[in-house]
């Protein structure tokens, strides 16, 4: 096994005990990203290659010169007996919605690919000072504007390390993948609708979507502010709780993060699962959506290979002394995705006002004859398909004459889907769960450009993932198999506001009891074919 | 002839005097300061950034609506106001809408004819400022120092009739904002700015004609002018037979003219909706009961107190109020010496205010406290000191910060009351001057004056002119 495959929690010991240098680590890590990340997105890229097939393309920047400098500042720490944090040395990535001082921080938008930031968002901070290797920055959908990662206006986008024939789901499928082919042990992403639970389940990692407030925005180039999840993407559940541990708290630049303490989640990580009642939904088992055509609503069941996990890491748990609970009603589900749908428009359409040309990013070059065509212009070029398909529905559902029937209605939905959640975790009420366990996504991962263009359709990518985000609990993705083409299959646990700790003690349960099942040995295709 | 009157609503934009900025850090007050020197990622609306709300800009805005007898809402809420210009960096600004932060209220403004003219208060809420703009030679320039600058939005109803008193409100509500100590209330410095909504109707009628709206009016005085010069344009307007249209007008003050801005084509849809970024503000009964601890007698409620408690005449209360140091100087000043307030006010009328205006102090400021004041009014009553020597210690304690009877020992400025002195010297300046005591002795009676200014002058002042005038009477008179 290389340095670079080694969980952040087995290199910071390591590095800790100065048996591997920080250093070292950050090598190794940066030759498996020229092994397999081939070349990095950019702009100006009309198609790929047949060559770019086969790689990851994780990267839209890779700092490694910075993470150079960084490695060994660990390293001279702890040779002067200093403890550099509980991170030391662990290489990450960082989803380029975040900004980082001094590192180019695009958003995957040609509107802001040539935006520097003058200051650093807080949990990168925080992952910084503990000791963490930043890498660099990894590709998303535009804006973190859809589920396969196919948005990006840089090119090539990402794909699934474990066939790049299909995309390793978005938005944080830069992350997922870097994380999935040991380009970095963890990643940080954000989840505005499963968009680091879904590529998390594609690329066969483990993501979690902290309780809204749990982790601070500050830094996060907005999508929809009230949904908006910063979240920690790793290869195993040890890693997820470390990494949880240092981005998680109060910070004074986000009004909206939150001044409950930070439990100890480390310390009830190996505390079982006897006795927990862990919920399963019908709702959960099947999605409905409009058809586009006719309005009718369409109910299809999702993947039996993604139900038989499910149902099988049920029956693990329940052997490890779990009470499973069947038939839990969330009957507001399906709901989720059309609310889903008119809220974050609303916010994503006043939030991308600020890219107007006039400050920083992208500014037309043409000739412009008045304000307005200097915004036309350079809002016109600058944003992709995504973000302008955003826009227009942004600002029809919340126009005045509108914003009754649609947004308010949207803000009803969300307070019934909280209620659906409210009820199944109340701890004197009928079900008294305190875990949901639900497939993450309908299927496994898609081919490129399979379902890319019809944005109504990849909308259900998340229809099992965003009810979480409406209600501001958190949840967390964990790999639960393989399917028969090989792509992995991902279940998710749901928990309470801030019962991050229960979910990741289930979650780790979970893994350490599957830990010799056969599928767990499989290797992603692109560091398999490494070891030939 | 038709008898009209106005309507005037005024939309006031108050510059709250914190420290720092509604959502970040920055310094508030940018005056004087270069462009773009007080700015911060958070205020320039940088990707990422997120505000959080300045806890002392509730505070201020709580106190003046408790000040305007608003009703102060337990929970209020922040949401965007989008639209797109270049001075708004965010490409919205953060307001409140349909929660603000108080509801209701008025002002009684007291009018020059003895009646008061209640003015309602529509809307008041907290919102950010934007930056601004300038246009220099064909290029588009921006300074973001004032974006995030806090400011209360302040709506009154039509409640206004004449240009007259839009000005006495302004008046009252500058008063109020100082007295208050939320805002220094410089209209030139733009900390109030004030648009008004203009109609006329006929007198006694109770619907309201289309109205214009006139911006840009940056002094109380130009207030006055605009609304009036409008009030007579759409009198002759509507003599002439044509309707008033709804227009939005600039007032060129230099020029003394209304000109019309460019027409709205639809009034604008600003997408309100809640800010996501900012939990809603909850004044907790305690924190409001913290907050109203601050909320001072207000200088209309004090005036009248001025009148009845100490029978002052309604000219000296209305300037004793104007300002609340002042107010608070003279009420210190009582407490020492309760048996006379008018003397107390007329020194302070006529010598405290000269000094105030002189040296831009306020009353609090002075090295002169009331205290110094009361002393030296004490010591020309017991005629220690004559009233010309006493108005001069007011300086002279102003200058070294030492106690008036401390100075009159130091100086030896005692009134001399002794006749033998003043005898002596009298008789010193009679024989000194033979010519002038010939010419008087003629009939030139009115040299008395000099002989006494002569003699003053020996003493230093410090003779009691009386006493030198009748002892220079008589040996004048030998
Ligand atoms: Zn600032």
């Amino acid at each position: 096994m290389e340095l670079c495959d080694l969980s952040a929690e087995q290199i910071a010991s390591l590095v800790h005990k100065r048996e591997v240098s920080a250093r070292e680590v950050l090598e190794a890590t940066l030759n498996r990203v020229s092994l397999v990340d081939g070349r990095p997105g950019q702009l100006g890229i009309e198609e790929t290659t047949p060559d770019d097939e086969k790689y990851v393309h994780a990267f839209i920047s890779l700092t490694a010169e910075r993470a150079r400098v960084q490695a060994d500042e660990v390293d001279r720490r702890l040779a002067g007996g200093e403890d550099p944090g509980p991170l030391a040395g662990v290489p990450f990535t960082v989803k380029d919605i975040f900004v980082v001082r001094g590192t180019p921080s695009t958003a995957g938008s040609r509107i802001l690919a040539n935006f520097v930031a003058p200051y650093t968002a807080t949990p990168v901070e925080r992952m910084e000072q503990a000791g963490g290797i930043m890498l660099g920055k990894v590709n998303l959908d535009e804006f973190t504007y859809g589920s396969s990662n196919e948005s990006s206006a840089f090119i090539p986008t990402p794909r699934n390390p474990w066939n790049p024939a299909y995309v390793p789901g978005g938005s944080s499928g830069g992350s997922t993948a870097a994380v999935a082919a040991g380009e970095g042990a963890l990643s940080l992403g954000t989840d505005t609708a499963g968009s680091i639970r879904q590529p998390a389940a594609f690329c066969g990692v483990v993501g979690m979507k902290p309780t809204y407030g749990r982790v601070s925005r500050y830094g996060l180039i907005a999508f929809g502010s009230s949904l908006d999840c910063p979240g920690p993407v790793a290869r195993t559940v040890k890693d997820a709780t470390l990494m949880l541990s240092v981005i998680a708290g109060r910070d004074p630049h986000d009004q909206t993060s939150v001044t409950v303490p930070v439990p100890d989640y480390a310390s009830r990580l190996e505390a079982g699962v006897k006795g927990l009642r862990i919920g399963l939904s019908p709702d959960y088992f099947r999605i409905t959506f409009v058809d586009p055509h006719t309005g009718e609503l369409i109910e299809r069941p999702i993947d039996p290979e993604v139900l038989a996990a499910t149902r099988r890491a049920a029956d693990v748990l329940a052997s490890l002394g779990a009470e499973i609970i069947e038939d839990v009603p969330m009957p507001h589900t399906h709901y989720g995705i059309p609310a889903y749908f008119v809220i974050s428009r609303v916010e994503a359409a006043s939030n991308l006002h600020r890219y107007d040309g006039v400050k920083y990013g992208y500014r037309t070059p043409e000739y412009v004859t008045d304000l307005r065509d200097l915004y036309r212009k350079t809002r016109g070029q600058g944003f992709g398909l995504q973000p302008k398909l955003r826009i227009l529905m942004g600002m029809y559902v919340s126009a005045a004459q509108y914003s009754e029937q649609y947004y308010v209605r949207a803000l009803r939905v969300r307070s019934l889907i909280r209620r659906d959640f409210e009820t199944i975790f109340d701890p004197s009420g009928a079900y008294r769960l305190d875990a949901l366990l639900t497939p993450t996504t309908p299927t496994t991962a898609f081919t490129m450009q399979e379902v890319y263009g019809d944005s109504v359709l990849m909308q259900y990518a998340d229809e099992l993932t965003v009810p979480a985000n409406h209600a501001g609990v958190p949840g967390i993705s964990l790999p639960a198999g393989l399917d028969r083409k090989g792509l992995p299959i991902g279940i998710q646990f749901l928990g309470a506001d801030y019962a991050e700790a229960t979910l990741l003690q289930i979650g780790f349960a979970y893994e350490q009891a599957t830990l010799g099942e056969d599928w767990r040995k499989r290797k992603p295709q692109v560091v398999e074919r490494l070891a030939v | 002839m038709t008898e009209y009157e106005a309507v005037i609503g005024l939309e006031t934009h108050i510059q709250l005097n914190t420290q720092s900025k509604i959502f970040c850090s920055c310094k508030a007050d940018s005056w004087n300061d270069p462009p773009n020197t007080n700015i911060c990622p958070v205020c320039t609306g940088l990707p990422g950034v997120l505000p959080v709300t300045n806890r002392v800009v509730v505070e201020k805005a709580a106190l003046l609506a408790a000040a305007m007898h608003a009703e102060i809402q337990p929970v209020s809420f922040f949401d965007r106001k989008n639209y797109f210009y270049p001075d708004l960096p965010k490409g919205y600004q953060i307001s409140q809408y349909d929660r603000p932060l108080a509801r209701g209220g008025y002002l009684d403004v007291p009018l020059p004819d003895g009646t008061t003219r209640q003015v309602t208060i529509e809307k008041l809420h907290i919102e950010e400022d934007a930056g601004k703009t300038k246009n220099d030679n064909g290029r588009r320039l921006i300074d973001f120092n004032r974006c995030g600058v806090p400011l209360i939005e302040m709506v009154t109803g039509p409640d206004l009739r004449s240009a007259d008193e839009a000005a006495q409100y302004l008046i009252r509500l500058r008063q109020l904002l100082r007295w208050l100590g939320v805002s220094e209330a410089d209209m030139e410095k733009a900390h109030l700015r004030c648009d008004a909504n203009v109609s006329i109707r006929m007198v006694g009628a109770d619907y309201l004609n289309p109205k214009t709206e006139i911006k840009n009016v940056n002094s109380i005085v130009a207030v006055k002018e605009a609304v009036q010069t409008e009030i007579e344009r759409q009198i002759r307007e509507v003599e002439a037979g044509k309707r008033i249209e709804a227009w939005t007008l600039e007032w060129d003050e230099d020029a003394g003219v209304l000109r019309k801005m460019r027409s709205k084509e639809t009034e604008a849809d600003y997408r309100y909706f809640r800010e996501p970024d900012l939990l809603p503000i909850h004044i907790s009964e305690a924190w409001l009961a913290h907050i109203l601890q601050e909320l001072p007698e207000l200088p209309l409620e004090r005036r009248a107190r001025f009148i009845s408690q100490y029978g002052l005449p309604e000219y000296d209360a209305d300037i004793l109020t104007g300002e609340r140091s002042l107010s608070d100087y003279f009420e210190a000043a009582v407490a020492l010496y309760p048996s006379d307030p008018k003397r107390v006010s007329n020194w302070l009328l006529n010598d405290l205010m000269r000094m105030l205006n002189e040296s831009g102090k306020l009353a609090s400021e002075l090295r002169l406290t009331p205290d110094y004041l009361v002393e030296i009014i004490r010591l020309v009553d017991a005629g220690t000191v004559n009233t010309t020597t006493g108005k001069s210690l007011l300086d002279k304690v102003e200058a070294s910060g030492k106690r008036p009877g401390e100075i009159v020992n130091a100086e030896g400025l005692a009134q001399v009351s002794d006749t033998g002195a003043i005898r002596q010297a009298a008789q010193q300046i009679v024989s000194a001057n033979p010519e002038q005591v010939q010419s008087y002795r003629k009939g030139k009676t009115t040299l008395i004056g000099w002989f006494v200014g002569q003699l003053m002058r020996e003493t230093r002042g410090k003779a009691d002119p009386q006493l030198a005038r009748s002892i220079l009477e008589e040996l004048l008179s030998e």
